[in-house]
């Protein structure tokens, strides 16, 4: 988290660039009487959005967090626009500390299922999409299971696993990962592979 | 043979006479039978040169003040009084000649015995044992489940029970626990707080404590009696990662777990949200069905299956886990319908509820291709477990009134009260990870009030020492502990502190810690301590104690109807299962495992039923006034469904223990053939019939052999198959030194061995070496065979009367028909348990008038235990 957030600091997101100007309005309206702020609509990359199954438990989760409101939810991106006011939210942090606040106020919602973590880096054309067939995931909780055990593999950008389609997929970043390496580890998590041609 | 030398007739012709002269009032001719009896029939072997079996009578001086020397005595008069001596194979002496010998030697002997009674008193003093000290203050503090045993130094034992003086020594280590004894009851038993704890009301699913064999198959999660969508069985694949199933709240759904997994090494559930943190009364709600699993279907169950419910103990943060640390009960989990079960009990700190499928055999599917979807075979199913408590239907609780009476509890400021110490509370904190009860906040520092410290001390005394005491207690003695209380004020404690400090001098003195009981015959409230310790193991209530106080209670009515009272109360539990625990054994029940591959039906389940039939047995005994035959042989047994299959008897549903009318040619009913008593008897791996037939002989006859002679190998019985134990016992008893003791103690075994180490009926002894393949009988489809039927058995044999039977049908019938014997042994072992001393040689006479008054009315056991309370034997020292 704290490299993400370091990074933040170096490359602004569009994201920070929202908050910031959202901070300096606040900030040039101390001396007036103040109002009820407006919330802001600010999109988050989200972490354990692991299949679609999972939107009504991140709606859930969100219903949660005083002050919050989940706008939509993008499965196929793992991105979801929420509506609040970070100034009103996080008083008196630092602008580059509210993904990272964020963060741990979506993780007390959801028992540590979820979390936000700052866009890629990477365009999406210099990342590539692995998908690896598999057998018998059957329940959210496995699902959750198969994506932690990729999800923390270092050049996974982003990543899902389906009890439906039986399927797990992940963005990788090549020159940090590759398909082997993600096979591993599903192995090593007790996963099935599905074998070509069965 | 050699002769007798001049000399040596001479010395025991003088020890004979002093023998005559200190004892009896026989005549001149009787003395010269007598001695001409020694002379013609007893001194060919048993003098200096031969000294045959080790007794050489010309040394065998009339000195009885020696317990050695009397017992060498009694010895003599026993084996010439049952015509065991002289032998068979010598001349017999006409009848009259032994009777009138008999007759001398039994006189001169009780004068001896009645001397030493008359100068040592019968009953020495002694302290209470672990059991007793637990339950007195159970009783006196109203904490039915304060666990003190445990942390006391184990009670030795002698003529067969813990509660004789003999064994009851008491050393520094004694003392010193039983002052951490006393702390801690005193810590449960005063009120820290001006309210009671908040009474906690939670509902447990074990589904959160069974993760790890949820997700590999051993368990499943049930909706509705169906399958859970959201948690499918584990198949091929196993669930993925426990944690994201935890996090994501797959366990919380408040579905029913259904569990296919017995406990073993590596798998104990508990129910871990809840840990106790306040010691008391708790209400448990379990709700359980039976199932049975096919390949990810739900069916009807086989039957009614168990579950069991424990306390476990945890220790430090919980973290390594507990053992059960006793049983709570065996729960009926009938097929596709809940069954709800509720009891109250008591927990202590840190004890947490305990789950095992207790009637299921150990099936494992977590290593097995297709896990819980490939496996067909029972389930139990729980849907949850509530606890409530502690509960409290007054405060200040019981115990801490007994200690304070009515005083008020007030908040103590510091300020207020400069220069007194205020009491020491420790900080309550919930030490044990995962669980979910808190304790209350802490409102500040509450203690006893008293207006009147000195006064107050005198008067809650007064009250508390003779409770404590069991008996009035002198003004001065009252007086000394007052003063303590005024020193103790004096060095600046509160009142608590003070009145504390001499509580627990109390229950440290002697006066809470030995039975103190006057010389002769026992006055009122000794009397009602024997009667209490011997039919509850615990101090008077309050009933007995105020017919004591009003000198009613030794009146021949007033006394009956006590016992009658105290045996319908359940605190006669604690004297069933603390007399049978001694008497028949019962508390080696667990020495040891039964050998897995030779008996691996064998179950805690069942093993825990086994002691419950005993139990149960001798309370019908009671109960129903049932005569002494029904020791060996009944017409019924005390079982439940896992001791019927045991035994081969069809009809039994469900864990709970009732009585059974058994079939025709049935060799259950009676001890003798109950399951506990046959595995008590056995090794795990093997059965001898020495140790069975010395335990029939010693705790059913009340003949105990002698004990083996030194040097004399133990015969190993061969789990290969080869050679029964009655062959090898062949060998051994053609050694002329081992045959005479083992011609006793062999035939009660042999008729035994008709059981195995577990008390399965056999016809064949079972092998891991040679034999013929074994057939499954009743053992449950899931246990795995790997033994073999190895050579028949033979359970034959000839008593030493020369009268033969065949098998355990006819010896049972042998036994049963001399009833008196099997009376008078019960008698014995009941005066023992009951007076805390030995009989004594002078006892016999009043132990044989006990036995004809019991006989002539009835012969049953409630009558017995009537007559040995009314009896001189009870109300003397």
């Amino acid at each position: 988290m704290n490299s993400r957030t370091f990074s933040l600091r170096r490359t602004p997101s569009p994201l920070a660039v929202l908050m910031s100007v959202a901070l300096s309005a606040v900030a040039s309206r101390a001396d007036e009487k103040p109002a009820p702020a407006k919330p802001s609509e600010i999109k988050h990359t989200i972490t354990g959005l692991c299949c679609r199954e999972r939107e009504d438990d991140l709606r859930a989760a969100a219903k949660k967090m005083m002050g919050v409101t989940l706008l939509s939810v993008d499965f196929e991106n793992s991105e979801a626009t929420f509506a609040y006011d970070p100034a009103t939210l996080f008083p008196q942090e630092k602008p580059e500390r509210f993904i990272e606040l964020f963060d741990n106020l979506l993780k007390s919602a959801s028992t540590h299922t979820f979390g936000v973590k700052a866009p890629s880096r990477l365009p999406r054309d210099k990342l590539t999409l692995i998908e690896i067939p598999v057998l018998g995931l059957d329940c959210k909780g496995c699902c959750l299971g198969t994506y932690h055990s990729i999800y923390r593999i270092e050049g996974v950008e982003r990543a899902t696993a389906s009890f439906k389609e039986c399927r797990v997929t992940a963005l990788i970043d090549p020159a940090k990962t590759n398909r082997a390496a993600l096979e591993k580890a599903l192995k090593d998590a007790g996963v099935m592979l599905k074998e070509p041609g069965k | 043979m050699s002769k007798l030398s001049p000399t040596l007739a001479r010395v025991l012709l003088w020890s004979l006479c002093a023998l005559v002269l200190s004892g009896s009032s026989r005549t001149r001719a009787d003395e010269a039978a007598t001695r001409g009896f020694f002379e013609a029939h007893c001194l060919k072997c048993h003098d200096t040169e031969t000294h045959k079996g080790g007794l050489d009578l010309t040394a065998l001086k009339p000195e009885f003040a020696s317990p050695e020397n009397f017992a060498r005595w009694v010895k003599v008069h026993d084996r010439i009084a049952s015509g065991e001596m002289p032998p068979r194979n010598q001349p017999r002496p006409p009848a009259a000649e032994i009777k009138s010998v008999a007759t001398w030697l039994n006189q001169t002997l009780t004068a001896a015995d009645r001397a030493r009674l008359d100068r040592d008193g019968r009953t020495l003093v002694r302290r209470m044992t672990r059991a007793e000290y637990e339950n007195t203050v159970r009783d006196l503090f109203d904490l039915p489940g304060i666990a003190l045993q445990g942390g006391l130094p184990a009670d030795g034992m002698a003529h067969g029970f813990d509660k004789n003086s003999d064994a009851l020594d008491i050393s520094h280590v004694n003392m010193a626990k039983y002052v951490e004894a006393a702390d801690h009851a005193l810590d449960l038993a005063i009120a820290t707080q001006p309210k009671p704890p908040t009474l906690l009301k939670q509902r447990i699913s074990l589904a959160r404590h069974v993760g790890h064999i949820l997700g590999n198959g051993d368990a499943v999660l049930l909706k509705d009696k169906g399958l859970d969508p959201n948690y499918p069985p584990a198949g091929d694949q196993p669930h993925i990662g426990q944690g994201a199933h935890e996090q994501i709240g797959s366990f919380n759904t408040g579905s029913s777990v259904g569990v296919f997994r017995h406990e073993d090494e590596s798998f104990n559930p508990y129910f871990l949200d809840f840990a106790t943190l306040y010691p008391g009364r708790y209400r448990i709600r379990a709700s359980f069905w039976g199932f049975q699993w096919d390949q990810g279907k739900v069916l009807p169950a086989r039957g009614i299956e168990a579950a069991r419910l424990s306390a476990v103990q945890l220790g430090e943060d919980g973290r390594g886990g507990g053992h059960p640390s006793y049983v709570l009960g065996y729960y009926d989990a009938p097929s596709l319908e809940a069954q709800m079960h509720e009891f109250v009990t008591w927990l202590n700190f840190k004890e947490t509820i305990g789950f095992n499928t207790a009637s299921l055999a150990p099936a494992l599917n977590y290593n097995r291709k297709g896990r819980a979807m490939a496996f067909t075979g029972p389930g139990i199913a729980c849907d949850w477990l509530d606890i409530e408590g502690p509960l409290h239907d007054v405060w200040p609780p019981r115990g801490h009134r007994v200690l304070f009476g009515e005083l008020p509890l007030i908040k103590l400021k510091p300020t207020d009260q400069k220069g007194v110490r205020a009491p020491r509370r420790k900080v309550l904190n919930q030490e044990i990870v995962h669980v979910t009860n808190r304790p209350d906040p802490v409102s500040g520092l509450w203690t006893v009030h008293s207006e009147q410290p000195p006064a107050d001390a005198d008067r809650l005394l007064a009250t508390f020492l003779p409770r404590a005491f069991r008996r009035p207690v002198e003004d001065s003695v009252r007086a000394q502990y007052v003063e303590q209380v005024t020193a103790r004020l004096k060095a600046g404690d509160c009142f608590e502190t003070a009145m504390r400090w001499v509580y627990r001098a109390a229950l440290c003195s002697p006066d809470f810690l030995h039975h103190l009981e006057p010389s002769g015959t026992l006055d009122d409230h000794a009397m009602a301590c024997r009667l209490s310790y011997f039919l509850w193991n615990s101090m008077p209530d309050e009933t007995l104690t105020e017919l004591a106080a009003s000198g009613k209670l030794r009146e021949a009515n007033v006394l009956r109807d006590q016992v009658e009272r105290l045996l319908n109360d359940p605190r006669s539990q604690r004297f069933i299962e603390d007399f049978l625990g001694q008497w028949l054994r019962l508390r080696q029940i667990a020495a040891n495992d039964p050998d897995r591959k030779l008996y691996p039906e064998f179950s805690p389940y069942l093993q825990d039923s086994m002691v419950a039939e005993t139990r149960a047995y001798f309370r019908e005994l009671i109960a129903r006034d049932l005569d002494a035959s029904y020791l060996v042989k009944s017409d019924f047994a005390m079982i439940n469904e896992k001791l019927a299959t045991h035994y081969g008897i069809p009809g039994v549903h469900g864990s709970a223990i009732r009585r059974v009318t058994l079939p025709p040619d049935c060799p259950r009913g009676g001890f003798l053939t109950q399951a506990s008593i046959l595995k008590i008897t056995a090794n795990g791996t093997t059965t001898s019939p020495v140790p069975r037939g010395a335990f029939v002989m010693a705790r059913l006859l009340g003949k105990p052999p002698e004990p083996p002679p030194p040097n004399i190998a133990a015969v190993e019985p061969d789990v290969q198959g080869a050679t029964t134990i009655r062959e090898q016992l062949a060998k051994h008893r053609s050694d002329a030194s081992c045959a005479s003791c083992h011609a006793k103690i062999d035939p009660p075994g042999f008729a035994l061995e008709t059981f195995d180490v577990i008390g399965g009926e056999r016809t064949r002894y079972r092998s891991i070496g040679q034999g013929d393949p074994a057939p499954r009988g009743s053992i449950d489809p899931f246990i795995g065979i790997g033994f073999k039927l190895g050579p028949p058995v033979d359970a034959s044999g000839v008593l030493p009367d020369q009268r033969k039977f065949r098998d355990i049908h006819e010896f049972r019938s042998l036994l049963a028909a001399d009833s008196t014997v099997l009376l008078k042994n019960l008698t014995q072992q009941l005066a023992i348990y009951g007076t805390g001393r030995d009989l004594g040689f002078s006892d016999r006479e009043e132990i044989d008038d006990l036995v004809e008054r019991t006989q002539k009315n009835g012969g049953g056991v409630r009558t017995l235990i009537h007559e040995l309370i009314q009896s001189k034997l009870f109300h003397t020292k």
